[in-house]
């Protein structure tokens, strides 16, 4: 079963980064994944996503024009992307950067203030991307935090080895996040 | 970005994979101008050969490049250059030369959109470049078109042992989408044979008299005989080297054909096209010199249409048709450029098609 995951938000929230772990992460799953980033004429602090396929058949297509599940990290990416998740579909709101509004019916919404959690609970908004890969986990069931763990080691370079602690609590914070509260 | 394994997984960008087999295949002198979407081959490579205490020079020029890697393979030298559509056009001459000179030159070709500048987006729009040529005379590049980012290591292994087992440039023609993308790919060591370049090879006179490689025979009878000898060349690589991927042709009506990155959409949607009860197969050529128009031909005698997928205005449908050589139609589904068709368009397509 081919499912697609884009992650999207502005240059510098880590969104390419994230998906690598999660690509990372369907490796050591075993899983066929390719990883595709949105690449062009773009600048910093301009719009940016990956696209992530993971199958247990060959993937062709690396950019599906719609997607199962989607993490929107700021309201450009939200007005983008909510038309664009397929039917039946989630996608995942940093409110803390996006309003709360839900345009489609035929969708399930997941909001969480992604930024402010990562500032308030783990002292910088710099760990929202991970952070947000734990939402993915409690909310797709496609991979378990312990994997994406792994991942994260396979990610960071040696030379930041000392941010992994920092990034396991981020996606655990993430995963326990009381997603009916919202 | 520096690792150089063998035998474990890694997800990676096609690019890094490119440069990572190369140093794997022994590469020892890269030459190099950045252009997207192929700039990682060149960062990963300025690092790495210098930490292995190879040569590593960023050029002033795709000119200074190919000219470079010119004078690196004329030592036996395992040498490459990377670039990109715009780019690989300057160094046209020098491929032309390389042949001439029958030189293991190694180039990787990620293509973007053209003609001109372009864009930085995926396309294929250089089949044509790559192997008819945009050098004068008679020549053939080698070119080997991955699919996958696991197919841009093994093909770069390869592309290093055809190049010094023919002394023939060869191509390693990517696209952008193979170079952004990642996959995981796992590196083997080098699997082919190291070949004997004491005969040929500049490695200075000591012992024995001197030799010249050089791209000119004033006589006009010199350059028939040069011109027969080559081509001789180019029969055996036709002969031996033809390599393709086929899928489901056995008792197919429809036969998709489809090279690189495209060819993993067409092969969906030939899978699709099973299922709503369509007999499709597909075709796919990893050589595309030498192209497999032997199969191809042989396949016109029982399928009743080829179509070939491609991202460009239609390529490589003139090849499949002079391999099919009017037997049955040959149809072209396309983009201009970008990311290849999807799937479900494909088989939209073909439907209208057949």
């Amino acid at each position: 079963m081919e499912k697609v995951i884009v992650i999207a938000g502005f240059g510098g929230q880590g969104v390419l980064l994230a998906g690598e772990v999660l690509a990372n992460a369907f490796m050591l799953d075993n899983k066929n994944v390719t990883w595709y980033p949105s690449y062009g004429a773009e600048m910093r602090g301009g719009t940016v996503n990956c696209s992530v396929t993971v199958s247990d058949d060959e993937i062709g297509n690396v950019e599906s024009p719609t997607s199962d599940f989607i993490i929107v990290l700021n309201q450009a990416s939200f007005d983008k992307f909510e038309p664009l998740v397929k039917e039946g579909g989630t996608i995942i709101v940093n409110t803390s950067l996006a309003n709360k509004v839900q345009n489609r019916h035929d969708i399930n919404y997941v909001f969480a203030p992604i930024t402010r959690l990562a500032e308030e609970k783990l002292g910088s908004n710099k760990m929202s991307n991970i952070l947000s890969l734990g939402i993915l986990s409690v909310s797709s069931g496609l991979v378990s935090t312990s994997t994406l763990e792994k991942a994260l080691n396979n990610v960071i370079p040696p030379h930041r080895r000392n941010l992994i602690p920092k990034n396991v609590e981020a996606l655990k914070l993430g995963y326990e996040y009381d997603l009916l509260k919202v | 970005m520096t690792q150089c394994l063998t035998g474990k997984k890694v997800l990676m960008k096609g690019n890094y994979a490119i440069a990572n087999a190369a140093v794997l295949a022994g590469c020892e002198c890269y030459f190099g101008y950045p252009i997207t979407p192929q700039s990682e081959i060149g960062e990963f490579m300025s690092g790495k050969m210098q930490e292995l205490g190879r040569a590593y020079v960023s050029a002033e020029s795709e000119l200074a490049a190919i000219n470079m890697t010119i004078g690196a393979c004329s030592t036996g030298a395992k040498a490459m250059t990377s670039s990109s559509s715009c780019a690989v056009s300057l160094m046209q001459e020098g491929l032309s030369y390389a042949t001439s000179d029958q030189l293991p030159v190694v180039l990787v070709s990620v293509m973007r959109g053209g003609p001109g500048l372009g864009n930085i987006y995926p396309s294929q729009g250089d089949y044509f470049q790559a192997t008819k040529g945009g050098g004068n005379g008679d020549y053939h590049l080698i070119v080997l078109a991955p699919s996958t980012v696991q197919e841009c290591a093994d093909l770069t292994y390869k592309a290093f042992y055809l190049a010094h087992k023919y002394k023939n440039p060869t191509v390693l023609l990517a696209d952008g989408m193979l170079g952004q993308m990642m996959e995981p790919v796992e590196f083997k060591k080098y699997p082919y044979p190291e070949i004997d370049n004491s005969k040929w090879a500049l490695d200075g006179a000591k012992g024995r008299t001197n030799r010249v490689i050089r791209s000119y025979a004033p006589l006009a009878s010199n350059q028939c005989v040069y011109l027969e000898e080559l081509y001789k060349k180019y029969k055996l690589i036709e002969e031996n080297e033809v390599e393709w991927e086929e899928i489901g042709t056995e008792d197919a009506d429809v036969v998709l054909v489809s090279f690189g990155s495209s060819a993993r959409n067409a092969k969906i949607a030939a899978k699709l096209l099973r299922e709503k009860g369509v007999k499709a197969g597909i075709l796919r050529p990893i050589t595309l010199y030498p192209f497999p128009a032997k199969r191809l031909s042989e396949l016109a005698l029982k399928v009743k249409k080829f179509i070939t997928v491609e991202v460009n205005m239609g390529q490589m449908v003139n090849d499949v048709r002079l391999a099919v050589n009017g037997k049955v139609p040959v149809e072209l589904i396309h983009k201009p450029v970008g990311i290849p068709p999807a799937p479900v368009e494909i088989v939209k397509q073909v439907e209208e098609l057949i």
